[in-house]
């Protein structure tokens, strides 16, 4: 099994596609930094003001959140759909015959490189925020004390978002049909379904992908990153978030398993 | 196996195997044995499932019935399988964006064995100096050797090609003959697939035919061809056309060779003599010649039902 996940890293780490998640997450972990402080109030003829509210702090702390929100699910569908795009499934397969032991290597590979991501914002968050923060007239503590309420969250929400792509592309096999579908159908279509189900039948629609993730992020998902209706949504408390979230990577990978990472690869 | 071939290789035994795609029998109760320390041939025309057997043996395609196995045991059973078994498929099956180092090092891993053995291989397969160069901009010959050299990656004792010199230029066909040759004298076992029967000749000890999925022939090269040597047989003929609509109305295979040249495969000249002489055919030449590899294919492939002439009975 060991083997498997060491060829699998090895795998992603030579895919241009996931350097590019990586890279990525770089640019919106800053933007949603100057949008937290830009938000935090201040005094007038000031554009950025240091965080002062504890949703504010955790927010500036988590704001690689957005980021992960997209990236993560993208790793989790190249791990598998590149395999079908480029014919490897076939040298995977003689290499580890296993099946299952393949997949649960793509899981594993899949939930280190999205750690990877959600550590690469911890560390720009660091290097971008907490100066910048200071110098504005916050001090370090405000960031460095609530590390125990975000980190975790931020983590396992990492985790969740690429067990999520990797279970859509398992599902779909297609590598554009999948990110379509991961990213598209929560960013866009969960809105429109949410918006819909609370119009229409005056229904809490938070048991979706999206809502699901935020639940378990917490504070860090509700602000600049998170905004778009979530607002309005009573979230599921975050462990169910996270157990909805759990259950949105596992059916469609298990789905998938069966309905076509299986079948015979002529 | 020859005296004194060193014993590394494992048979692999093809039981009962069977595949259906819907209506269509791709692979139809299959049973030949490959024995170590020999090459053997795989030969059949495309199509006649030959792939999906090596698949079926490999895991990749599931058997509707029967079984494939290595040393006795399903591949998916083996304890470290690139080292039992190594596999060369197609030519296709690689990133274009990783280099050939970091696809061997990943099937490396895979296997458990040491990053180190990359650059063995590829120095096995003649490819140390295109290392680090993007598998995307190899050539189809290119392709071929890493894709052997992702085979030996773990060093097994069974060789499984799958028409190996697709895309290889003759310079590689013949390292590639010798190659195989060098592995079986080892003693591993080597099973090729191929439908170029001339590079096949000259390669292998053993031959396994296959046509619309099932046995035609198995034996060693010698017992094939030997087989039906004295069988062929070749006539010059100002009626060549009327010669072939009889031997097709008499249910001989035949190919027609030039303008007034007939070989009739699987017939002795006291068969066809007679026919002919009662048809009133005349005859310039009636030869009689020595089958060769392509001559037994030819005949055990045609679909007329030769099956029953066959090195197998």
């Amino acid at each position: 099994m060991i083997n498997a996940i060491r060829a699998e890293l090895i795998k992603m780490r030579s895919m241009p596609g996931v350097w590019v998640t990586f890279g990525l997450a770089l640019p919106l972990t800053v933007l949603v930094i100057l949008g937290v402080l830009a938000g935090a109030g201040g005094f007038p003829g000031h554009t950025f003001y240091f965080v002062q509210t504890l949703r504010q702090r955790r927010e500036l702390l988590g704001a690689g959140y957005f980021g992960i929100e997209i990236l993560a699910p993208i790793v989790g569908v190249l791990c598998v759909t590149g395999e079908y795009r480029h014919k490897t499934i076939t040298t995977t397969l003689v290499l580890t015959p296993v099946r299952t032991r393949v997949l649960a290597a793509k899981v594993s590979a899949t939930a280190l490189w999205s750690i990877f991501i959600a550590l690469l914002t911890l560390v720009v968050v660091a290097a971008v925020a907490l100066p910048w923060n200071a110098a504005l007239g916050g001090v370090t503590s405000q960031l460095t004390d609530q590390v125990g309420a975000v980190v975790p969250g931020l983590l396992v929400s990492a985790i969740l978002l690429g067990l999520f792509g990797l279970g859509f592309g398992t599902l779909v096999k297609n590598q554009v049909a999948a990110i379509l579908l991961t990213i598209g159908g929560t960013l866009i279509l969960e809105s429109l379904l949410v918006a819909l189900a609370r119009a229409i039948f005056h229904y809490n629609l938070n048991w979706l992908p999206n809502a699901a993730g935020a639940a378990l992020a917490g504070d860090i998902a509700r602000g600049f990153g998170g905004g778009g209706g979530r607002e309005a949504l009573r979230l599921l408390t975050w462990w169910q978030g996270g157990l909805v979230m759990l259950l949105w990577g596992l059916v469609p990978l298990t789905i998938g398993y069966f309905t076509t990472f299986r079948r015979d690869v002529t | 196996m020859t005296a004194g071939t060193p014993t590394r290789g494992l048979p692999i035994e093809f039981s009962g195997l069977s595949k259906h795609f819907g209506p269509v029998r791709a692979v139809d109760n299959l049973s030949f044995t490959v024995e170590p320390g020999r090459v053997t041939g795989f030969l059949g025309p495309n199509g006649s499932g030959k792939t999906t057997t090596l698949r079926m043996l490999l895991g990749l395609v599931h058997p509707s019935a029967g079984t494939a196995t290595v040393g006795g045991r399903n591949y998916w059973d083996l304890e470290n399988p690139s080292s039992t078994v190594g596999a060369v498929l197609e030519a296709t099956s690689f990133h274009p964006a990783r280099r050939a180092r970091t696809h061997l090092r990943m099937a490396a891993r895979a296997g458990g064995h040491d990053d180190a053995r990359a650059d063995e291989v590829l120095e096995l397969v003649g490819l140390t100096g295109d290392a680090k160069r993007k598998v995307g901009g190899f050539s189809m010959g290119m392709r071929q050797r890493l894709e052997l050299a992702t085979a030996l990656i773990g060093d097994p004792d069974v060789l499984i090609l799958d028409e190996p010199s697709n895309g290889l230029d003759p310079q590689g066909i013949a390292w590639l003959r010798d190659f195989m040759r060098y592995l079986a004298g080892e003693g591993r076992t080597v099973l090729v697939s191929s439908h170029l029967l001339s590079e096949m000749a000259q390669t292998i000890d053993d031959a396994v035919i296959v046509s619309f999925g099932q046995l035609k022939a198995q034996g060693t090269l010698e017992q094939i061809t030997s087989n039906l040597t004295g069988l062929v047989m070749r006539a010059r003929t100002p009626e060549a056309d009327r010669l072939c609509a009889v031997l097709t109305e008499a249910h001989i295979a035949f190919r027609r060779l030039t303008h007034d040249e007939v070989a009739m495969d699987a017939v002795t000249p006291e068969q066809v003599g007679p026919l002919l002489a009662s048809k009133q055919i005349v005859l310039y030449e009636l030869t009689h010649e020595g089958a060769d590899l392509e001559s037994v294919f030819l005949s055990l492939t045609a679909g007329l039902g030769f099956g029953d002439v066959a090195a197998h009975e």
